[in-house]
């Protein structure tokens, strides 16, 4: 209450002392003197995905006028991560937004920088909700497995077999997809088949061997659909190997850097993922909104300067339908 | 024939999945996927044929599928950086020899336990693997696949050359005195050394063959496809040890047969593919991996019950 107080008071005397200036410049950045700073945490800081994401967080930054700090572990480390936002909140950052390796090992360190009257926003992954004000979204359940459904069934015209590789059968976020896919399927596509579901464990190469063999064991197989990043480009090898381009169409979920050259040999059609860059961007606006005050919990709805008005189901900013990668649009991508 | 009646046992076992196949499911013997089939296990049949050698000698090595990921790591990176195949086939050699005679020299010379060295070696490699490369693929160049030989040409390669591996490595460690010595210590090293053998020089040798062993393996898996994954060979260890138990090699040390070993890894390399082709659900893969497992060790043990009574 006492920092909202003295951001108002800041507020008015900048308004006074600047009468001319204009309101939109005045609410980017509410305290006129004194420049927001932003903390943002990756999972680790060489992550093709996270530099990306960091592409269009400084873009935002720019825009709104705010300092960013980016800072995380170098690898993947949610003992770092907690010491990082320790040294943030003894530092005095305005907001820290964190993608949380460990969702109960940062929550401590998180609910401690709040309780110091720092906002906390997550995004990619989330913490408790107790230790954050807004977690941004990139894609619901929902959102991934019907794109991937949606574009299965485009390139097979609605109907014919095809087959899941996932990384596990007990990865609950996958076989949280898989039951949006199934879905899907049956309320939409009732001439389309899913034949098998093969877990890979995660490695390409196994998911090279599992689509060298679910083809041959189910010759009119049309499609294949990788729901974990590796199986992507292990899949389309074991299309490329059998002569198989084309004849069986591949897509999945990964990253464009993984998969470009399958996408303009015509192997694997369409990668599905979130634009990285549009969830950094998003994710600073949000931060940026909320310390100014534009942003308030309960909000329905929020207005993401570029990326339009978004919806807000509960307390997550959700950026929207996933991004669908393909010969046309994935070279202007580089993670 | 008696002393060879485990290693036929399981031959038998693998004949009648094969003759299930042919008449349930044909299409399990179309060339293409076959031949595919085949060459992804060569690097499987190398590291089982190694690791097999230490299991004779008593010991145990769970780091080789991490010394495989790391030698097959630095060979896309020595490939991209335009090392010709023949200094980086000697490259991931030695690199593999040397993390395995680190292996050794932990266990032969500090005489600590090769299970926990190696399950620590293990994860040191695994980890900073990933810390290194961050998952991040290594593309490699386009000659490189297949050694440049067409697909069909690489394929039967890789198949030949983990045969011919094979091969040498079970008459030597039948014929050569060095593979006697392994045998001699995996029995009885108290015994070996009375009869004027060094175990522990024997020990450190097979770990550094072991390594040496799993860098090849992970240069033939490299040429399959134009990218590595610095995840590959992850379970590995527990493939080529499960395929050594099954194909007769005792973990209790002196007993075993590559060639027992190669019917093992096929036996194991048929299942799953067996599945998808009977379309049984894959929640079964492992259960029935483990089971083939467990009936291979009960067997073991009703035999040494019969020897001893």
């Amino acid at each position: 209450m006492k920092r909202f107080l003295s951001l108002a008071l800041c507020a008015s005397l900048a308004i006074l002392s600047a009468c001319n200036k204009s309101p939109e410049s005045g609410s980017s950045n509410a305290s006129g003197g004194k420049k927001l700073t932003i903390a943002l945490m990756p999972k680790s800081k060489g992550n093709a995905y996270f530099i990306s994401c960091k592409a269009g967080a400084d873009e935002a930054a720019k825009e709104l006028n705010v300092d960013l700090l980016f800072d995380g572990p170098t690898d993947p480390d949610p003992a770092k991560q907690n010491e990082i936002i320790e040294n943030w909140t003894t530092l005095g950052v305005d907001v820290i937004a964190a993608a949380c390796e460990n969702k109960e090992g940062i929550s401590t360190a998180l609910k401690k920088a709040r309780s110091k009257g720092i906002k906390v926003v997550t995004y990619d992954s989330d913490a408790n909700p107790d230790a954050r004000d807004f977690f941004v979204n990139q894609a619901t359940p929902e959102g991934i497995a019907e794109t991937l459904m949606d574009e299965a069934a485009r390139l097979t015209d609605s109907e014919g077999e095809f087959a899941i590789i996932t990384a596990s059968l007990t990865a609950a976020n996958m076989n949280e997809w898989r039951k949006h896919i199934e879905a899907r399927l049956a309320e939409k596509y009732p001439k389309m088949k899913l034949v098998d579901t093969k877990p890979c464990d995660d490695l390409k190469d196994k998911a090279q061997a599992e689509a060298t063999n679910l083809m041959s064991a189910y010759p009119n197989l049309k499609l294949i659909m990788a729901i974990c990043s590796p199986a992507v480009p292990g899949a389309a090898e074991a299309v490329k190997q059998a002569g198989k381009t084309g004849a069986v169409k591949v897509i999945g979920l990964g990253l464009p850097s993984e998969n470009r050259k399958y996408v303009h040999e015509g192997v694997t059609q369409s990668v599905v993922l979130w634009k990285t860059k549009d969830l950094g961007y998003l994710t600073i606006h949000a931060a940026a909104d909320l310390a100014n005050g534009q942003l308030k919990p309960g909000a329905k709805e929020y207005n993401a300067g570029r990326l339009g008005t978004l919806k807000i189901e509960g307390d997550s900013i959700v950026l929207g339908k996933p991004f669908i990668f393909n010969k046309d649009n994935i070279d202007q991508f580089d993670f | 024939m008696q002393k060879y009646s485990r290693e036929l046992s399981v031959a038998i076992v693998l004949a009648l999945l094969l003759l299930v196949m042919a008449v349930a499911a044909p299409a399990f013997y179309d060339p293409q996927p076959l031949l595919s089939r085949l060459a992804r296990e060569a690097p499987t049949l190398i590291v089982a044929c190694g690791v097999a050698l230490v299991m004779v000698a008593r010991e145990i090595d769970i780091s080789i599928g991490s010394i495989f990921a790391l030698c097959g790591v630095c060979a896309g990176l020595l490939a991209g950086s335009g090392w010709p195949l023949i200094a980086v086939f000697g490259a991931v050699v030695v690199l593999g020899a040397v993390l395995g005679a680190m292996n050794g020299a932990l266990v032969a010379g500090l005489r600590l336990p090769s299970i926990v060295v190696t399950l620590a070696t293990m994860v040191i490699l695994r980890e900073g693997l990933r810390w290194k490369q961050q998952g991040a693929f290594i593309n490699l160049p386009d000659a490189w696949q297949w050694f440049g030989l067409s697909q069909r040409g690489g394929q039967w390669a890789l198949i030949a050359g983990a045969l011919i591996i094979l091969a040498v490595l079970a008459w030597a460690s039948r014929h050569l005195a060095g593979g006697r010595f392994l045998y001699a210590v995996g029995s009885n090293a108290e015994a070996a050394r009375l009869a004027g053998l060094r175990p522990r020089w024997i020990t450190l040798a097979v770990f550094v063959f072991m390594g040496a062993l799993a860098g090849l393996a992970a240069l033939l898996n490299v040429v399959q496809s134009p990218q590595v994954d610095p995840k590959s060979g992850t379970g590995l260890e527990l493939k080529a040890i499960a395929a050594a138990v099954v194909g007769g090699v005792a973990v209790s040390g002196g007993r075993g047969n590559l060639w027992g070993v190669f019917v093992g890894v096929l036996l194991l390399a048929c299942i799953n593919p067996a599945l998808t082709y009977l379309h049984v659900e894959a929640y079964w893969e492992k259960a029935i991996q483990g089971a083939i497992i467990l009936l291979a060790v009960i067997f073991d043990g009703l035999r040494n019950r019969r020897a001893t009574n």
